[in-house]
């Protein structure tokens, strides 16, 4: 027991290991990994990020120029952000907060509108 | 490629198994592939310590019978009986036989990794 | 005779947070038989890796298993790299040595609390979950997540590890070496602990041979055996030893386990000591082709053998996942006959079963 008495002393006088989670919140890492988000002003609807998505959590709507994320599916992995080459992915390191009902996300690709107007 | 493969046939199984048996080789596992109209079984062992694997193939047909080496190696149960529910492969007197009741339920797909059609399913999801 | 009286063992029990049932046959307190019941976890992963295209098995495959799910990534990226075969660069080999023994560290500081849980000890539980933290905020800051860190890619590793990270990390593994350090003598010397694992669940050399033991649960039956000795990533060139005890029984696993996590600490450090400067990936060329391949890596529980078959498509013909506990459950069967039944839970616990890697 004497080699743990400083442990039980840091113990007995030290504040506790944890946070009050949801009123403290640590700050989180820069790299981590959090959510995403679309860049509509910036997304030509090329579809890299869907077709390499591991699981199948973006839809790209040709037709409709849309293209559409669906936040339940999304295993948070940033293969996206990192093949899309306009960097309309933007990668947050802020957790998403829970949710009751599955979110659907549609976004409207407002880069691929122009262009076609322009045209 | 694999190194160190031995191609056998299922009637010295049971012999060459035992010669790694004899000489106090660690049983690894077994990987059955479906070839289409025949499985392939390869089964892997490895003498301590710290050497590259060995495998002994064998391919069979998909109604045949094999033998089992649950009596020399009591761990390859397991795998053995895997490879009854996910292939339909005939394993005869396994030490343990769960009856296609090991991984998959009652109501589950019925040899699920064999390539057919109705097994594919689609990816991605 | 006795009656005989068969209990339940799971696949809810308060000591196994893992979904397997062992229906015990006991009598007068004496287990006489054990029947394992599986099947409560599988997903068919298997099948699902053949149905999807290469690149997007990785985060399958790092699903198998919570805990080591940094060593399931790298390992199926090794063994399709094999596929090629290819060479990764010599840097991003180092970082996956470095992810792995973290991985390693934090699996081992989990068993070793849960050991201390499962015998009463709860303050010895928090303790090593406590400093277990420590080392997942490293791999939060290194890799972006806390458990399933998807660092590994086909030809290399997706983040570099930068000098300040770097030396945040060399700083707080020596502090978790040092109370790791502290932890493990009371655990290793406390006459209730020992009272408890001493002489249960003896498994001799030869027996752990021909069960196809692997891991720890090997090595404490006195086998020098670790696939980190085939020099795979960057074991061989940081003069690796593996631990070995030879008791064979549940103290044995116990301080393989603890001496383990202190030779990863040092591992580590010493591969942020020796690693290169230069490129982190390579990229693969075209689909995999033809070809087979087989690959072992020594996991926290023990070693996980993969094998891939490519066939030219993205897609790939077959892949074959055996986890350390697929093979260690046998050994459950020849060590549970003739303990007393409250022994059940430590023995269970000292091969360190991880239920859902095992039925994929
Ligand atoms: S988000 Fe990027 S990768 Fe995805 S469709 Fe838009 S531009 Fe292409
Ligand atoms: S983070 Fe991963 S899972 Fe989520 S949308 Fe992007 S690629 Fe898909």
């Amino acid at each position: 027991m004497p080699v743990m008495l400083p442990t039980i002393i840091r113990n007995l006088f030290g504040g506790p290991a944890t946070r009050m989670y949801p009123v403290q919140v640590r700050d989180p890492f820069e790299g981590a990994r959090g959510h995403i988000e679309f860049d509509d002003d910036k997304c030509i609807l090329c579809g890299n990020c869907a077709r390499q998505c591991p699981a199948a959590a973006i839809e790209i709507n040709k037709e409709k120029n849309e293209l559409v994320f669906y936040p339940a599916r999304c295993i948070i992995c940033f293969v996206c952000a990192e093949a899309c080459k306009k960097d309309a992915v933007i990668a947050s390191n802020k957790w998403r907060t829970p949710y009751y009902t599955k979110p659907v996300e549609v976004h409207v690709a407002k880069a691929k509108k122009e262009k076609a107007k322009k045209e | 490629m694999i190194e160190n493969l031995k191609e056998i046939s299922k009637d010295t199984l049971l012999q060459e198994v035992q010669k790694f048996a004899d000489a106090k080789a660690r049983f690894v596992t077994t990987v059955c592939s479906d070839l289409g109209d025949k499985l392939e079984v390869t089964y892997y062992f490895n003498y301590s310590p710290g050497v590259d694997m060995v495998a002994l193939r064998m391919v069979v047909g998909k109604d045949e019978e094999v033998p089992s080496i649950s009596g020399i190696y009591l761990t390859a149960v397991l795998s053995e009986n895997e490879m009854f529910e996910q292939f339909g492969l005939k394993v005869k007197d396994m030490a343990i036989d769960f009856g296609g009741l090991m991984l998959l339920g009652k109501d589950s797909p019925v040899k699920p990794m064999v390539k057919d059609d109705a097994a594919a399913g689609k990816g991605g999801e | 005779m006795a009656p005989r009286t068969i209990a339940p063992f799971g696949p809810q029990h308060p000591v196994l947070p893992e979904p397997i049932q062992l229906k015990i046959t006991y009598e007068n307190e004496k287990v006489v038989d054990v029947v394992p019941a599986l099947g409560y976890g599988h997903r068919g992963i298997e099948k699902a890796c053949e149905l999807n295209e290469y690149p997007k098995n990785i985060h399958l495959c790092e699903r198998i298993c919570g805990i080591c799910s940094c060593m399931h990534g790298i390992s199926y990226c090794e063994v399709v790299e094999r596929l090629w075969p290819m060479e990764v660069p010599p840097r991003a080999k180092y970082l996956r040595t470095i992810w792995s023994e973290m991985s390693r560290t934090h699996s081992h500081l989990l068993w070793l609390g849960l050991l201390a849980d499962a015998l009463g000890f709860e303050s010895m539980f928090m303790q090593f979950w406590r400093i277990r933290e420590k080392v997942l905020d490293l791999l939060e800051m290194t890799c972006g997540s806390r458990v399933t860190q998807s660092v590994s890619v086909v030809g290399g590793v997706r983040r570099d590890i930068d000098d300040e990270q770097k030396k945040i990390c060399i700083r707080t593994l020596q502090e978790v070496r040092q109370e790791a350090e502290a932890l493990i003598n009371v655990l290793a010397t406390d006459p209730t602990v020992k009272a408890r694992t001493v002489g249960k669940g003896v498994l001799t050399k030869e027996q752990a041979i021909l069960l196809g033991n692997n891991g720890p649960h090997l090595r404490a039956s006195g086998v020098k055996e670790d696939c980190r000795m085939l020099g795979m990533q960057a074991y061989g060139e940081l003069g690796f030893e593996p631990v070995v005890e030879t008791d064979g029984d549940c103290y044995a696993r116990a301080l393989v386990r603890a001496r383990e996590t202190l030779q990863a600490i040092d591992l580590q450090l010493e591969a942020f000591s020796k690693m290169p400067e230069g490129e982190i990936y390579v990229r693969p060329k075209g689909s995999p082709p033809a070809n087979e391949a087989v690959y072992r890596c020594e996991q926290a529980r023990g070693e996980v053998f993969y094998y891939a078959k490519g066939n030219g498509t993205r897609k790939l013909e077959r892949l074959r996942v055996r986890t350390p506990t697929f093979a260690n459950i046998p050994s459950l069967l020849v060590m549970l006959p003739g303990s007393e039944l409250a022994d059940v839970p430590i023995i269970v616990l000292s091969i360190d079963p991880c239920i859902s890697c095992t039925e994929r």
